[in-house]
């Protein structure tokens, strides 16, 4: 039986023996660009950032910002010839990153500045870094195109327990660290600073290639199984990791409030996914969980507009949203046993349209119709208020800090529901309805009860998330729970990979955090943003955090970028045959 | 062979619309006994398997297991004791080998949600007796060396297999394999005889669907015959071999000059000498590895 092989290698055939000068040279290259100016006048916004105008001659080799990632990109394309790596691989990554530099430094001022003469010539000065740059980019990609990509190395996860905590530490310490640079890149929202949606993208291009460089080399993936096997203490570490964001150079009130909605959208999207991911069921109303949840703790707040003139802890309030929310789980999971795939969206499309024209409605006193329930209070534990800064000793955080932290302890603890409920009995029956419905029958399972339960779970988190929610956003309106709302959580869900919950928590992430940070696009940031998920999709069907069962599933049917071997697919001894499907 | 039957129909009957896919069809299977059903193509044998498992219910007619009437759901069923495969194998393709057995441990797990939730002590043990028990019935089906392996990774004649060890975690009183050597090799069909006398072995009655008629007359105890939705011989695989009208129903009646060849098959086939493996097969093609050392 031969090992179905992996055919990235695409239609380009590059002579084996042009490997390494393509590589070298294009490593060179990559540095050359990174110390040429890249910008030859001011631009109209002022000049470009990070030395890219003609103040090179000012300070030669002052090398910051994208440049100094250009730089690091080219420096380690040239060592990676001298260690035993798999180089191609790391030479695909790292081209691509140069690549995606290149092409956002180059692009902006190109627009920005008007014409060829920015990044060319204008007469006096010259500016080819971009260029130079972009084509050491697609000679190190043209190397990796030399041969067959090599296996990911698989390293060794059996390493002392002690040395497994240490570098599950620092891996995440690095995130931390990493996100806190991306949220910062540029400033925040680009208040100030008319380059942050390009110093951003480059920035996400540069960790991009690093990334997939240190995929290359099987790094990514020992750290990965290496937390598989510590599941609780990486567990721990991710929440504090998490908790400690406030410290570090994104703790601005801004961020925190940012994080909180992705906090809030990661719970729900990992409820949804238990729906959709697990159980198979496509779900398009989702989003009226989240909203049932937080009216409900919106009229059991004491605002002045709720129908009930009782105030509740929260806890207990945030207790009956997510019953509540529960309860309609279960009522509109009830069709799904007589209708499926396309019917059942319809169907639950046709639910979060009655929510929403029911709140808009005020249905029953209970929604504040288009008035809305203003002014819910912020929660208040202990006599600290939830929307206030909190000061310990000497060291001021900024305000939100504690919904951020409540919606931390929220996420995670969604993540332990998901997980626990993913490797149980009823979790293997979600995914075998998922695979085959008539098989799972067939072997036992009550489908239509597996199926109201999920909806139940689903729904019940959303509600709970709802609830936060509610009081974190003190106004509680109809119009927060559209059909696009619905959209956009299904957009996490299967831009992080379905049945995976870093993949929700990042497609949450990604999915709030993008069009914040593409901000000075203004008209453009919501194409562009629609093109950045087409072209996920399109090179990674399978989310950007599959799932292992999805990984598989994808992979095969001519996924880029997910080479078989990963997927640990090894010859059976004896077979004569091979599957063919 | 008076005793309470373990499974049996009783007059099932199917109709879809104007169509008679069933008529008075009815069956005993004793314990320890594996029954072979055969016939051409279109008889109705799939049909009546998902009558006995309660994917279908029939228009008249019922089943019974051991003298209680089965219910029309498919689930129900398989917790009552009546495991299945399928004709064109449904495994749930992105799950490993053992985690399809598993779900097959399924309707024997007392895990409720909230024990799925917690994971207490009580969760543990479950997950460890389902697990023991499923690696158990992979080695039984031969397949202890792929734990982790995808189910659509596996090679053809395993994928069989894992939908035996799966249909075998339900702890199944009656067995029934919708044809389990459909497009295997020589070898793999006799690995698969062994495994059902294995499975037989173990107190579990079998029923088989299959077009490989020799397959059927070295495997049953007992032979049904189903052509266009009737039960037209049963018996022991020497009767039924014997009798005219099952060679007529799967070949047509003979014209004078392939009787002889008929003949010659059906003694052929009753010395267990050289013999298509195909009764579908024109009968001419006699090299017997058709099919095989692919």
């Amino acid at each position: 039986m031969s090992k179905p092989t992996n055919s990235v290698t695409g239609s380009v055939a590059i002579p084996p023996g042009l490997a390494r000068p393509l590589g070298i040279g294009g490593g060179v290259l990559a540095i050359l660009g990174a110390l040429l100016p890249w910008v030859t006048f001011l631009l109209n916004d002022g000049a470009y950032p990070d030395k890219a105008t003609l103040q090179f001659f000012d300070a030669p080799y002052a090398v910051s910002g994208f440049r100094l990632h250009v730089l690091l990109l080219g420096v380690v394309a040239i060592v990676a010839h001298f260690i035993p790596v798999p180089l191609r691989r790391v030479l695909r990554a790292l081209g691509w990153g140069l690549i995606g530099v290149a092409a956002v430094n180059i692009v902006f001022p190109l627009v920005d500045g008007g014409g060829f003469g920015a990044i060319t010539s204008d007469g006096t000065n010259f500016a080819f870094g971009g260029i130079v740059s972009l084509i050491a980019g697609i000679a190190l990609v043209l190397a990796a195109k030399t041969g067959p990509l090599e296996p990911v190395p698989q390293w060794k996860t059996s390493v002392p327990t002690l040395v497994a905590y240490a570098v599950l530490v620092v891996s995440f310490v690095a995130l931390l660290l990493v996100v806190a640079m991306m949220l910062n890149a540029g400033g925040q929202g680009g208040v100030g600073n008319p380059y942050a949606g390009p110093i951003f993208l480059s920035l996400l291009a540069f960790l991009a290639g690093v990334l997939g460089a240190l995929h290359g080399i099987g790094l990514t993936g020992w750290i990965s199984g290496l937390s598989d096997k510590h599941k609780w203490f990486s567990v721990i570490v991710l929440v504090l990791v998490a908790l400690a964001l406030p410290f570090t150079e994104a703790g601005t009130d801004y961020w925190m409030t940012t994080a909180a909605n992705i906090g809030v959208y990661a719970a729900t999207a990992i409820g949804l996914n238990i729906v959709v991911g697990l159980a198979g069921l496509l779900d398009l109303g989702y989003v009226a969980f989240l909203g049932i949840g937080a009216f409900v703790a919106a009229n059991f707040s004491g605002a002045a507009a709720a129908a009930f003139d009782i105030e509740l802890p929260f806890v207990v309030a945030a207790i009956i949203a997510a019953v509540v929310a529960g309860i309609f789980g279960a009522v509109v999971g009830s069709p799904t046993l007589r209708v499926r795939g396309d019917y059942l969206a319809i169907v639950t499309l046709a639910f979060g349209e009655i929510f929403k024209k029911a709140a808009q409605n005020n249905i029953g006193g209970l929604t504040g119709g288009a008035n809305a329930i203003p002014n819910v209070p912020p929660i208040n534990w202990f006599g600290a208020s939830f929307d206030e800064s909190l000061t310990i000793g000497s060291l001021e955080l900024p305000s939100g800090v504690l919904y951020y932290v409540l919606i931390i302890v929220l996420v995670a603890l969604v993540m332990v529901v998901f997980a626990n409920l993913k490797n149980s009995r009823i979790g293997r029956a979600w995914i075998a309805i998922r695979e085959d419905e008539d098989a799972a029958r067939a072997m036992g399972i009550k489908t239509g009860q597996a199926k109201i339960l999920a909806f139940l779970i689903g729904a019940t988190l959303a509600g709970l998330a709802g609830a936060v929610f509610a009081h974190k956003t003190s106004t509680v309106a109809y119009d927060s729970f559209q059909f696009i709302e619905s959209v956009t959580l299904l957009a996490a869900v299967i831009l992080g990979g379905m049945g995976s919950i870093p993949g929700a928590v990042l497609g949450a992430a990604l999915l709030l955090v993008l069009p914040e940070k593409l901000r000075e696009f203004s008209d453009y940031r919501l194409m562009l943003f629609g093109l950045a998920l087409v072209l996920i999709m399109r090179f990674r069907p399978q989310g950007l955090v599959p799932d292992r069962h999805r990984r598989a599933e994808l992979a095969d049917e001519g996924a880029d970028g997910v080479p078989i071997e990963e997927l640990n697919v090894h010859d059976t001894p004896g077979d004569e045959k091979a599957v063919t499907r | 062979m008076s005793a309470t039957p373990v499974l049996a129909a009783n007059s099932v009957s199917m109709v879809f619309g104007g169509l008679t896919a069933l008529s008075n069809v009815s069956l005993r299977l004793q314990e320890g006994q594996i029954l072979g059903l055969i016939g051409p193509n279109g008889a109705g044998k799939t049909t009546f398997f998902n009558c006995l498992t309660g994917l279908y219910s029939p228009t008249t007619g019922n089943v019974q297991l051991r003298g209680q009437v089965l219910p029309t759901d498919p689930a129900a069923v398989t917790v009552a004791g009546v495991a299945r495969t399928f004709q064109n194998i449904r495994l749930f393709p992105s799950m490993t080998s053992l985690e399809n057995v598993m779900v097959g441990r399924h309707s024997r797990m007392k895990q409720g949600p909230l024990a799925s939730l917690f994971h207490g002590p009580a969760y543990l043990k479950g997950e460890r007796d389902a697990r023991d028990r499923s690696r158990e019935l992979l080695e039984f089906v031969g397949l202890g060396t792929v734990h982790d392996e995808l189910a659509r990774n596996l090679p053809y004649g395993d994928q069989r297999r894992l939908e035996i060890a799966r249909a075998l975690a339900t702890d199944p009183k009656v067995l029934l394999l919708d044809e389990p050597t459909a497009g295997m090799n020589p070898q793999e069909t006799e690995a698969t005889r062994q495994l059902i006398f294995a499975i037989r072995e173990t107190g579990v009655a079998v029923v088989v669907i299959e077009h490989d008629t020799k397959f059927i007359f070295s495997l049953c105890d007992h032979v049904s015959v189903l052509v266009q939705g009737q039960l037209l011989v049963e018996g022991t695989p020497d009767v039924v071999r014997a009798d005219p009208r099952v060679i007529e129903a799967y070949l047509g009646k003979p014209p004078d000059e392939v009787e002889a060849e008929v003949r010659q098959y059906a003694e052929e086939a009753a010395h267990g000498g050289p013999e298509s493996t195909q009764v579908m097969q024109p009968i001419r093609d006699q090299d017997g590895h058709e099919g095989g050392n692919r």
